[in-house]
């Protein structure tokens, strides 16, 4: 299930996804293999996607497993926000450069 | 007059299981259980037989180990000690790597004439003690005595190394492969600093940055990255892909494929960070296991139990080792 809505959020959406991890505790193997699999999914795309990792536990994991320097890794909801506005806003610009060019 | 020496190892707890996972701030990491053990290898060397030979060049014909989590000798056993005659102990508390003249101390003890001699370094008390008791039999105990006037400080400038933590036995483990110290890998160095074991399998693709270590009997398998600063044990297994840098996997462990593993101690299938003291348990996401590829040697004296002690005591257990 989520497995279908972070693809189907990834395939539509035109703004960051943010995958919130800051409830778990841990990550068993499911876990990784739909990261790494947005990750790929993702590589490429104008939508970005970002974690929050809330315990150290799973930021230890995420950087064992080179989702961190995959995606962008956060300890909080907020840092990722202002990321993703930052980031955002300049896929914006270039969409919006993309579609002048195309006219 | 006759001497005693007692070596106190604390309990092997890196080799039972950690009930749970564990994360806490560094400031804190001294409070918390961590995977460092002298009672592990480092670089194949085995610390506690370090110590057991520099006392065996005293010449005394027998040493006590003491497995326990208390720190000091109950005055019992000093008083059963006193009983057979022994006059005068040392003692070390394995929670050091120091390479020191035991000779050298006992002769300071001797002139200075006190009746507890401690060893110093820049840092402070290594563990290391000697210490006459005369009056055992009255129940006044020198050794359980708090530190005083009365006790003359040994000041060893010699090389020395604390490992209470992941981090400390890192920092030995760099000192050893960067020549630092006396102590030096166990293998064959290969190529310039890195050092490989007997038996042990490296896939031709696999790239080796010096200085590290690859211990006896260890595969690294294809596109593996080796180092720098990286110390592989005995009886692991680096699939394919897999990255060690700055890190020490603990003997017997096994790593998937394609990992990054940065500034950390592996046991198994937990990880500690170094820099955060996060102990993470790998094994329900399939990224670490106890390799399986071959038994586990049970024979290197970096083991309590291959010196005759159970690997975790919470009572205080003692065998005596013939020298």
């Amino acid at each position: 299930m989520l497995r279908r809505k972070l693809r189907s959020a990834l395939r539509i959406s035109e703004l960051p996804v943010i995958v919130d991890l800051s409830h778990c505790e841990t990550l068993n193997r499911d876990d990784i293999e739909l990261l790494l699999d947005c990750a790929a999914q993702s590589a490429g795309r104008d939508t970005p996607i970002v974690v929050v990792a809330g315990s150290p536990v799973t930021q230890v994991l995420l950087e064992v497993v080179r989702i961190s320097s995959l995606i962008p890794v956060f300890s909080s909801v907020e840092e990722a926000l202002g990321y993703t506005k930052t980031g955002g806003m300049s896929r914006v610009e270039r969409n919006q450069n993309a579609v002048e060019y195309l006219k | 007059m006759d001497l005693a020496a007692v070596v106190i190892v604390p309990p092997a707890e890196s080799s039972v299981a950690i009930p749970e996972i564990r994360s806490h701030e560094p400031e804190h990491a001294s409070n918390f259980h961590s995977l460092a053990s002298l009672l592990t290898p480092i670089l194949g060397n085995d610390v506690l037989h370090a110590w057991i030979e520099r006392i065996r060049k005293l010449g005394v014909p027998s040493l006590w180990l003491s497995s326990s989590g208390q720190e000091n000798l109950a005055c019992s056993t000093l008083q059963a000690f006193a009983s057979q005659g022994i006059q005068r102990f040392l003692t070390i508390k394995l929670k050091s790597y120091a390479e020191m003249d035991l000779g050298d101390l006992l002769q300071f003890h001797r002139e200075s004439r006190n009746t507890v001699t401690e060893v110093h370094d820049s840092q402070g008390q290594l563990g290391v003690r000697v210490f006459d008791h005369p009056s055992a039999a009255s129940g006044n105990c020198e050794y359980c005595a708090p530190v005083d006037a009365e006790h003359a400080a040994y000041p060893f400038r010699g090389y020395s190394k604390r490992v209470l933590s992941a981090r400390e036995r890192q920092d030995l483990v760099g000192d050893v492969l960067i020549g630092g110290c006396a102590m030096r890998p166990l293998g064959k160095e290969v190529a310039e600093q890195v050092w490989v074991g007997e038996g042990a399998k490296i896939a031709d693709s696999v790239r080796l940055i010096g200085p590290s270590y690859i211990g006896a009997h260890t595969e690294i398998r294809s596109g593996a990255t080796i180092g720098p600063f990286a110390s592989i044990e005995r009886d692991c297994v680096v699939d394919y892909g897999t990255t060690v840098e700055r890190s020490t996997l603990l003997p017997g462990t096994y790593l998937a494929s394609g990992l990054l593993i940065r500034n950390a101690l592996v046991d198994g299938r937990y990880l500690e960070d170094l820099n955060s003291g996060v102990i993470a348990d790998l094994q329900p996401a399939g990224l670490t296991a106890r390799a399986t590829t071959r038994r586990r040697a049970s024979s290197s004296p970096a083991d309590a139990r291959a010196w005759g002690l159970k690997a975790s005591s919470s009572a205080a257990e003692w065998r005596q080792v013939q020298l």
